[in-house]
Protein backbone atom coordinates (compact mmCIF):
# COMPACT_ATOMS: atom_id res chain seq x y z
CA UNK A 1 0.00 0.00 0.00
CA UNK A 2 1.75 3.22 -1.28
CA UNK A 3 1.16 5.85 1.55
CA UNK A 4 2.72 9.33 -0.42
CA UNK A 5 1.01 12.13 0.16
CA UNK A 6 2.08 15.50 -0.95
CA UNK A 7 3.60 17.43 0.73
CA UNK A 8 2.52 21.27 0.48
CA UNK A 9 2.45 24.69 2.37
CA UNK A 10 -0.93 24.31 3.65
CA UNK A 11 0.11 20.84 5.34
CA UNK A 12 2.77 22.16 6.90
CA UNK A 13 0.41 24.63 8.83
CA UNK A 14 -1.68 22.14 9.39
CA UNK A 15 0.92 20.00 10.75
CA UNK A 16 2.82 23.19 13.14
CA UNK A 17 -0.23 24.23 14.42
CA UNK A 18 -1.03 20.38 15.75
CA UNK A 19 2.71 20.67 17.14
CA UNK A 20 1.52 23.79 19.05
CA UNK A 21 -1.51 22.14 20.55
CA UNK A 22 0.80 19.32 21.61
CA UNK A 23 3.11 21.97 22.94
CA UNK A 24 0.18 23.44 24.52
CA UNK A 25 -1.17 20.14 26.43
CA UNK A 26 2.25 19.68 27.50
CA UNK A 27 3.33 23.21 29.10
CA UNK A 28 0.48 22.90 31.16
CA UNK A 29 1.06 19.88 31.98
CA UNK A 30 4.73 20.76 32.78
CA UNK A 31 3.74 24.06 34.36
CA UNK A 32 1.37 22.49 36.86
CA UNK A 33 4.10 21.05 38.62
CA UNK A 34 5.72 24.25 39.53
CA UNK A 35 3.27 25.25 42.40
CA UNK A 36 5.34 24.89 45.71
CA UNK A 37 4.42 22.44 47.99
CA UNK A 38 1.93 23.62 50.41
CA UNK A 39 2.45 22.63 54.22
CA UNK A 40 0.86 23.43 57.36
CA UNK A 41 3.23 23.43 60.20
CA UNK A 42 2.12 23.85 64.14
CA UNK A 43 1.92 26.86 65.16
CA UNK A 44 5.03 26.48 67.25
CA UNK A 45 7.21 26.64 64.18
CA UNK A 46 9.09 29.50 63.25
CA UNK A 47 9.63 30.17 59.34
CA UNK A 48 12.87 31.82 57.76
CA UNK A 49 14.17 31.45 54.75
CA UNK A 50 17.66 29.31 53.30
CA UNK A 51 18.84 32.74 51.35
CA UNK A 52 19.00 33.78 55.23
CA UNK A 53 21.88 31.86 55.56
CA UNK A 54 23.26 32.65 52.25
CA UNK A 55 22.05 35.86 50.62
CA UNK A 56 23.50 34.56 47.26
CA UNK A 57 20.55 32.55 46.38
CA UNK A 58 18.65 35.16 47.18
CA UNK A 59 15.10 35.73 44.97
CA UNK A 60 16.54 32.51 42.83
CA UNK A 61 14.37 29.03 42.78
CA UNK A 62 17.28 27.38 45.23
CA UNK A 63 15.55 29.37 48.03
CA UNK A 64 13.14 28.07 50.18
CA UNK A 65 11.25 27.52 53.68
CA UNK A 66 13.34 26.73 56.77
CA UNK A 67 11.39 25.71 59.87
CA UNK A 68 12.53 26.16 63.24
CA UNK A 69 10.83 25.39 66.45
CA UNK A 70 12.61 25.99 70.02
CA UNK A 71 11.38 24.25 73.38
CA UNK A 72 11.60 26.17 76.81
CA UNK A 73 14.06 24.07 77.59
CA UNK A 74 17.96 24.60 76.51
CA UNK A 75 19.54 21.54 74.88
CA UNK A 76 20.78 20.47 71.31
CA UNK A 77 19.74 21.59 67.62
CA UNK A 78 18.88 19.09 65.00
CA UNK A 79 17.97 19.56 61.46
CA UNK A 80 15.88 16.95 59.61
CA UNK A 81 16.50 17.55 55.44
CA UNK A 82 13.89 16.06 53.64
CA UNK A 83 13.34 15.97 49.87
CA UNK A 84 17.13 15.72 48.64
CA UNK A 85 15.60 13.66 45.95
CA UNK A 86 11.76 14.82 45.51
CA UNK A 87 11.38 10.60 43.88
CA UNK A 88 11.87 9.44 47.26
CA UNK A 89 8.38 10.55 48.46
CA UNK A 90 9.04 9.27 52.22
CA UNK A 91 12.22 11.38 52.98
CA UNK A 92 9.47 14.71 52.23
CA UNK A 93 6.73 12.98 54.01
CA UNK A 94 8.42 12.34 57.28
CA UNK A 95 9.51 15.98 57.08
CA UNK A 96 5.80 16.87 56.88
CA UNK A 97 4.52 14.75 59.94
CA UNK A 98 7.34 16.37 61.89
CA UNK A 99 6.09 19.76 60.79
CA UNK A 100 2.68 18.84 61.79
CA UNK A 101 2.99 17.27 64.61
CA UNK A 102 5.86 17.87 66.43
CA UNK A 103 6.31 20.27 69.73
CA UNK A 104 9.51 20.84 70.83
CA UNK A 105 10.07 20.87 74.79
CA UNK A 106 14.05 20.88 74.77
CA UNK A 107 16.10 22.23 72.23
CA UNK A 108 15.79 23.35 68.74
CA UNK A 109 14.26 21.66 65.77
CA UNK A 110 14.39 22.63 62.29
CA UNK A 111 13.04 20.87 59.53
CA UNK A 112 13.93 21.64 55.58
CA UNK A 113 11.24 19.43 53.80
CA UNK A 114 11.86 20.41 50.47
CA UNK A 115 15.91 20.13 50.20
CA UNK A 116 16.21 20.34 46.34
CA UNK A 117 13.29 22.28 46.25
CA UNK A 118 14.45 22.48 42.27
CA UNK A 119 13.95 19.10 41.64
CA UNK A 120 10.19 19.05 43.05
CA UNK A 121 9.05 21.61 40.10
CA UNK A 122 9.90 18.62 37.18
CA UNK A 123 9.26 14.85 37.15
CA UNK A 124 11.25 11.61 35.19
CA UNK A 125 10.69 11.94 31.44
CA UNK A 126 11.73 8.68 30.79
CA UNK A 127 10.79 7.03 33.89
CA UNK A 128 7.04 7.18 33.60
CA UNK A 129 6.58 8.78 37.49
CA UNK A 130 3.68 10.34 38.44
CA UNK A 131 4.02 14.27 39.23
CA UNK A 132 2.09 13.37 42.64
CA UNK A 133 0.29 11.28 44.57
CA UNK A 134 -2.06 11.44 46.96
CA UNK A 135 -2.54 9.88 50.76
CA UNK A 136 -5.86 9.65 52.61
CA UNK A 137 -6.03 11.23 55.56
CA UNK A 138 -7.43 11.03 59.01
CA UNK A 139 -11.20 12.91 57.86
CA UNK A 140 -11.23 10.49 54.56
CA UNK A 141 -9.96 13.48 52.48
CA UNK A 142 -7.23 12.61 50.37
CA UNK A 143 -4.36 15.28 50.14
CA UNK A 144 -1.91 15.55 47.08
CA UNK A 145 1.99 15.47 47.40
CA UNK A 146 4.55 15.79 44.44
CA UNK A 147 6.63 13.31 43.04
CA UNK A 148 9.67 14.81 41.54
CA UNK A 149 13.08 14.50 39.84
CA UNK A 150 16.52 13.23 41.52
CA UNK A 151 18.13 16.49 40.05
CA UNK A 152 17.56 19.77 39.68
CA UNK A 153 15.51 21.23 36.76
CA UNK A 154 16.94 21.66 34.19
CA UNK A 155 15.32 25.04 33.21
CA UNK A 156 17.39 26.37 36.69
CA UNK A 157 20.52 24.50 36.07
CA UNK A 158 22.04 24.00 32.24
CA UNK A 159 23.82 22.28 30.90
CA UNK A 160 25.81 20.30 33.04
CA UNK A 161 29.30 18.85 31.88
CA UNK A 162 30.18 15.22 30.38
CA UNK A 163 32.11 14.60 33.66
CA UNK A 164 31.60 16.45 37.15
CA UNK A 165 34.80 17.40 38.88
CA UNK A 166 33.76 18.07 42.10
CA UNK A 167 35.09 21.16 43.00
CA UNK A 168 36.70 20.47 46.67
CA UNK A 169 38.00 17.17 46.10
CA UNK A 170 38.65 16.85 42.26
CA UNK A 171 36.65 13.44 42.50
CA UNK A 172 34.98 12.91 38.88
CA UNK A 173 31.87 12.22 38.96
CA UNK A 174 28.83 11.38 36.26
CA UNK A 175 28.29 14.99 34.68
CA UNK A 176 24.30 14.79 36.00
CA UNK A 177 25.14 14.69 39.36
CA UNK A 178 26.11 18.30 38.90
CA UNK A 179 22.53 18.83 39.29
CA UNK A 180 22.16 16.33 42.46
CA UNK A 181 22.36 17.77 45.80
CA UNK A 182 23.64 15.48 47.39
CA UNK A 183 26.80 14.98 45.17
CA UNK A 184 26.92 19.18 45.70
CA UNK A 185 28.44 19.27 49.10
CA UNK A 186 30.06 21.20 50.90
CA UNK A 187 28.99 23.59 47.66
CA UNK A 188 30.43 26.46 46.72
CA UNK A 189 29.42 30.14 47.32
CA UNK A 190 30.21 30.70 43.12
CA UNK A 191 28.92 27.47 41.56
CA UNK A 192 26.03 26.52 39.96
CA UNK A 193 22.29 26.88 41.64
CA UNK A 194 22.72 23.45 43.67
CA UNK A 195 26.29 24.19 44.52
CA UNK A 196 24.92 27.53 46.21
CA UNK A 197 22.09 25.55 47.38
CA UNK A 198 24.71 23.12 49.28
CA UNK A 199 26.92 25.90 50.15
CA UNK A 200 23.27 27.41 51.95
CA UNK A 201 22.81 24.11 53.75
CA UNK A 202 26.01 23.88 54.85
CA UNK A 203 26.26 27.81 56.05
CA UNK A 204 22.84 26.92 58.22
CA UNK A 205 24.39 24.12 59.65
CA UNK A 206 27.91 26.10 60.87
CA UNK A 207 25.47 29.33 62.01
CA UNK A 208 22.76 27.18 63.45
CA UNK A 209 25.58 25.15 64.94
CA UNK A 210 23.63 22.04 64.25
CA UNK A 211 24.63 19.05 66.38
CA UNK A 212 22.50 16.25 64.83
CA UNK A 213 22.06 16.57 60.66
CA UNK A 214 19.66 14.40 59.29
CA UNK A 215 19.06 13.34 55.81
CA UNK A 216 16.62 11.29 54.61
CA UNK A 217 16.67 9.15 51.54
CA UNK A 218 15.09 6.13 50.04
CA UNK A 219 16.83 3.63 47.64
CA UNK A 220 16.05 1.03 45.50
CA UNK A 221 14.93 -2.03 46.97
CA UNK A 222 17.92 -4.09 44.63
CA UNK A 223 20.32 -1.49 45.76
CA UNK A 224 22.70 -3.00 48.72
CA UNK A 225 22.79 0.59 50.76
CA UNK A 226 18.86 0.32 51.79
CA UNK A 227 16.87 0.15 55.28
CA UNK A 228 20.41 1.92 56.72
CA UNK A 229 21.59 4.36 58.16
CA UNK A 230 25.17 5.40 56.81
CA UNK A 231 27.16 7.77 59.66
CA UNK A 232 30.53 9.79 59.70
CA UNK A 233 32.89 8.15 62.07
CA UNK A 234 31.58 11.36 64.39
CA UNK A 235 28.34 9.94 64.63
CA UNK A 236 29.11 6.45 64.46
CA UNK A 237 28.93 5.79 68.21
CA UNK A 238 25.52 7.38 68.24
CA UNK A 239 24.11 5.51 65.10
CA UNK A 240 24.97 2.25 66.53
CA UNK A 241 23.34 3.04 69.68
CA UNK A 242 20.01 3.63 67.55
CA UNK A 243 20.88 0.59 65.24
CA UNK A 244 20.81 -1.62 68.14
CA UNK A 245 17.54 -0.22 69.76
CA UNK A 246 16.03 -0.57 66.43
CA UNK A 247 17.22 -4.07 65.73
CA UNK A 248 15.91 -5.27 69.47
CA UNK A 249 12.02 -3.97 68.53
CA UNK A 250 12.98 -6.55 65.29
CA UNK A 251 13.13 -3.83 62.17
CA UNK A 252 15.97 -4.53 60.58
CA UNK A 253 18.32 -2.11 59.44
CA UNK A 254 21.77 -2.11 58.44
CA UNK A 255 24.67 0.35 59.77
CA UNK A 256 27.23 1.82 57.10
CA UNK A 257 30.31 3.64 57.78
CA UNK A 258 30.24 6.98 55.40
CA UNK A 259 32.73 6.11 53.07
CA UNK A 260 36.25 8.81 53.48
CA UNK A 261 36.65 8.46 49.50
CA UNK A 262 33.33 9.33 48.44
CA UNK A 263 32.67 12.90 48.33
CA UNK A 264 30.33 15.67 47.81
CA UNK A 265 27.71 13.55 49.47
CA UNK A 266 25.70 14.89 52.93
CA UNK A 267 27.25 12.18 55.54
CA UNK A 268 30.52 12.57 53.77
CA UNK A 269 31.09 16.25 53.77
CA UNK A 270 28.73 17.66 56.47
CA UNK A 271 30.70 16.16 58.68
CA UNK A 272 34.09 16.90 57.47
CA UNK A 273 33.15 20.92 56.83
CA UNK A 274 31.10 21.59 59.72
CA UNK A 275 31.04 20.47 63.53
CA UNK A 276 27.98 18.78 63.02
CA UNK A 277 27.31 14.61 63.60
CA UNK A 278 25.75 13.97 60.35
CA UNK A 279 23.14 10.95 59.40
CA UNK A 280 21.94 9.48 56.13
CA UNK A 281 18.99 7.09 56.04
CA UNK A 282 17.54 5.05 53.56
CA UNK A 283 14.55 3.36 53.12
CA UNK A 284 13.12 0.70 50.08
CA UNK A 285 11.10 2.56 47.42
CA UNK A 286 10.29 0.20 45.11
CA UNK A 287 8.67 3.26 42.50
CA UNK A 288 12.36 4.71 42.29
CA UNK A 289 13.88 0.30 41.64
CA UNK A 290 14.92 -0.29 38.33
CA UNK A 291 13.40 -4.07 38.60
CA UNK A 292 10.18 -2.67 38.99
CA UNK A 293 6.67 -2.75 36.65
CA UNK A 294 4.05 -0.51 35.70
CA UNK A 295 4.64 3.05 37.56
CA UNK A 296 1.71 4.64 38.89
CA UNK A 297 0.83 6.64 41.90
CA UNK A 298 -0.25 2.72 43.66
CA UNK A 299 3.07 1.89 43.45
CA UNK A 300 4.42 4.95 45.31
CA UNK A 301 1.97 4.81 47.83
CA UNK A 302 1.92 1.25 48.54
CA UNK A 303 5.20 -0.32 46.66
CA UNK A 304 2.98 -3.51 45.61
CA UNK A 305 4.89 -4.96 42.24
CA UNK A 306 4.78 -8.40 41.34
CA UNK A 307 8.46 -8.21 39.71
CA UNK A 308 9.79 -7.38 43.30
CA UNK A 309 8.31 -9.94 44.38
CA UNK A 310 9.82 -12.41 42.06
CA UNK A 311 13.10 -10.62 42.66
CA UNK A 312 12.73 -10.84 46.49
CA UNK A 313 11.80 -14.93 45.93
CA UNK A 314 15.31 -15.03 43.91
CA UNK A 315 17.43 -13.66 47.04
CA UNK A 316 18.09 -10.29 44.71
CA UNK A 317 16.54 -8.02 47.43
CA UNK A 318 18.37 -6.03 50.11
CA UNK A 319 14.85 -5.68 52.17
CA UNK A 320 12.12 -8.00 53.16
CA UNK A 321 9.68 -7.64 50.73
CA UNK A 322 6.55 -9.42 51.38
CA UNK A 323 4.21 -8.41 48.32
CA UNK A 324 4.38 -4.69 49.40
CA UNK A 325 6.19 -1.66 51.05
CA UNK A 326 3.89 0.70 51.74
CA UNK A 327 5.01 4.55 52.10
CA UNK A 328 3.56 4.56 55.57
CA UNK A 329 6.08 1.75 56.55
CA UNK A 330 8.93 3.93 54.87
CA UNK A 331 8.11 6.81 56.71
CA UNK A 332 7.71 4.75 60.28
CA UNK A 333 10.92 3.65 59.48
CA UNK A 334 12.64 7.20 59.08
CA UNK A 335 10.47 8.57 61.85
CA UNK A 336 11.17 6.04 64.23
CA UNK A 337 15.00 5.63 63.50
CA UNK A 338 15.24 10.26 64.18
CA UNK A 339 12.54 10.17 67.35
CA UNK A 340 15.42 7.02 68.78
CA UNK A 341 18.33 9.25 67.30
CA UNK A 342 17.00 12.32 69.20
CA UNK A 343 16.44 10.60 72.34
CA UNK A 344 20.14 9.12 72.57
CA UNK A 345 21.49 12.42 71.56
CA UNK A 346 22.11 13.27 75.28
CA UNK A 347 23.79 9.94 76.11
CA UNK A 348 26.65 11.31 74.03
CA UNK A 349 26.82 15.17 75.36
CA UNK A 350 24.50 16.08 77.97
CA UNK A 351 23.65 19.08 77.11
CA UNK A 352 22.77 18.56 74.21
CA UNK A 353 19.68 16.34 74.49
CA UNK A 354 16.35 17.17 72.41
CA UNK A 355 12.88 16.37 73.41
CA UNK A 356 10.05 16.26 70.76
CA UNK A 357 6.43 14.86 71.74
CA UNK A 358 3.55 15.01 69.87
CA UNK A 359 5.16 12.30 66.60
CA UNK A 360 3.56 8.99 66.35
CA UNK A 361 5.04 5.71 67.05
CA UNK A 362 6.10 3.22 64.43
CA UNK A 363 3.28 1.01 64.79
CA UNK A 364 0.91 3.76 65.25
CA UNK A 365 2.28 5.46 61.34
CA UNK A 366 1.90 1.79 59.91
CA UNK A 367 -1.40 0.62 61.80
CA UNK A 368 -3.08 4.39 60.89
CA UNK A 369 -1.33 5.24 58.03
CA UNK A 370 0.87 8.52 57.85
CA UNK A 371 -2.15 10.52 56.72
CA UNK A 372 -4.05 9.29 60.18
CA UNK A 373 -1.03 12.36 61.17
CA UNK A 374 -1.18 15.42 58.35
CA UNK A 375 -3.09 18.43 58.20
CA UNK A 376 -6.02 18.77 55.76
CA UNK A 377 -4.92 20.76 52.81
CA UNK A 378 -7.26 23.78 52.53
CA UNK B 1 24.61 31.10 29.11
CA UNK B 2 21.32 30.46 28.95
CA UNK B 3 20.60 33.36 26.60
CA UNK B 4 23.03 31.83 23.98
CA UNK B 5 22.02 28.28 24.72
CA UNK B 6 18.39 29.91 23.87
CA UNK B 7 19.55 31.59 21.03
CA UNK B 8 20.73 28.40 19.31
CA UNK B 9 18.08 26.66 20.00
CA UNK B 10 15.72 29.38 18.40
CA UNK B 11 18.28 29.40 15.43
CA UNK B 12 17.75 25.26 15.23
CA UNK B 13 13.64 25.97 15.76
CA UNK B 14 13.65 28.52 12.42
CA UNK B 15 15.68 25.95 10.20
CA UNK B 16 13.34 22.64 11.18
CA UNK B 17 10.20 25.00 10.63
CA UNK B 18 11.93 26.65 6.93
CA UNK B 19 12.68 23.40 6.12
CA UNK B 20 8.53 21.68 6.94
CA UNK B 21 7.98 24.24 4.60
CA UNK B 22 10.28 23.42 1.65
CA UNK B 23 9.32 19.21 2.14
CA UNK B 24 7.27 18.42 -0.81
CA UNK B 25 6.52 15.27 1.06
CA UNK B 26 4.24 14.99 3.65
CA UNK B 27 5.64 12.38 5.93
CA UNK B 28 8.47 14.17 6.48
CA UNK B 29 7.05 17.01 7.38
CA UNK B 30 5.28 15.31 10.17
CA UNK B 31 8.84 14.31 11.13
CA UNK B 32 9.68 17.93 11.15
CA UNK B 33 6.58 18.24 13.20
CA UNK B 34 7.64 15.98 15.55
CA UNK B 35 10.88 17.61 15.87
CA UNK B 36 9.84 21.10 16.76
CA UNK B 37 7.91 20.22 19.51
CA UNK B 38 10.46 19.67 22.46
CA UNK B 39 12.22 22.71 20.72
CA UNK B 40 9.42 24.91 21.26
CA UNK B 41 9.26 23.54 24.76
CA UNK B 42 13.11 24.32 25.50
CA UNK B 43 13.26 27.52 23.70
CA UNK B 44 10.08 28.58 26.36
CA UNK B 45 12.31 26.88 29.16
CA UNK B 46 9.29 25.07 29.94
CA UNK B 47 11.24 21.23 29.88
Amino acid sequence: MNYQIKGSRVTACILLALSCLVCFVAAKSFTSMWVEERVYPVEEFQQKKLSDYFSGIKGTPADQPVFIQKGEEEGGTVLLLCGTHPNEPASNLTGVLFLENAKVERGRLIVIPTANIMGFSHNGPQEGHPQGYFIELADGSKRRFPYGNRLSNPIYQWPNPDIYIHPSSGQNLSGKEKSNLNRCYPGRPDGSITEKMAYAIVELIRKEKVDLAFDLHEASPEYPVVNAIVAHERSMELAAMVTMEIEAMGIPIRLEPSPKNLHGLSHREWGDFTDTMPILMETGNPSQGRLRGRTNEDLVVTGKDKCYSRAFDLGKLYIPYDGDQPLSLRVARHTNAVMLFMENLEFINEEKGLTVEGIPDFEEIVKKGVGHFLAASN
Amino acid sequence: MTLIYRGIVLFVLALVIRCIFREKDFWKQATGALVVIPLILRVLMLK
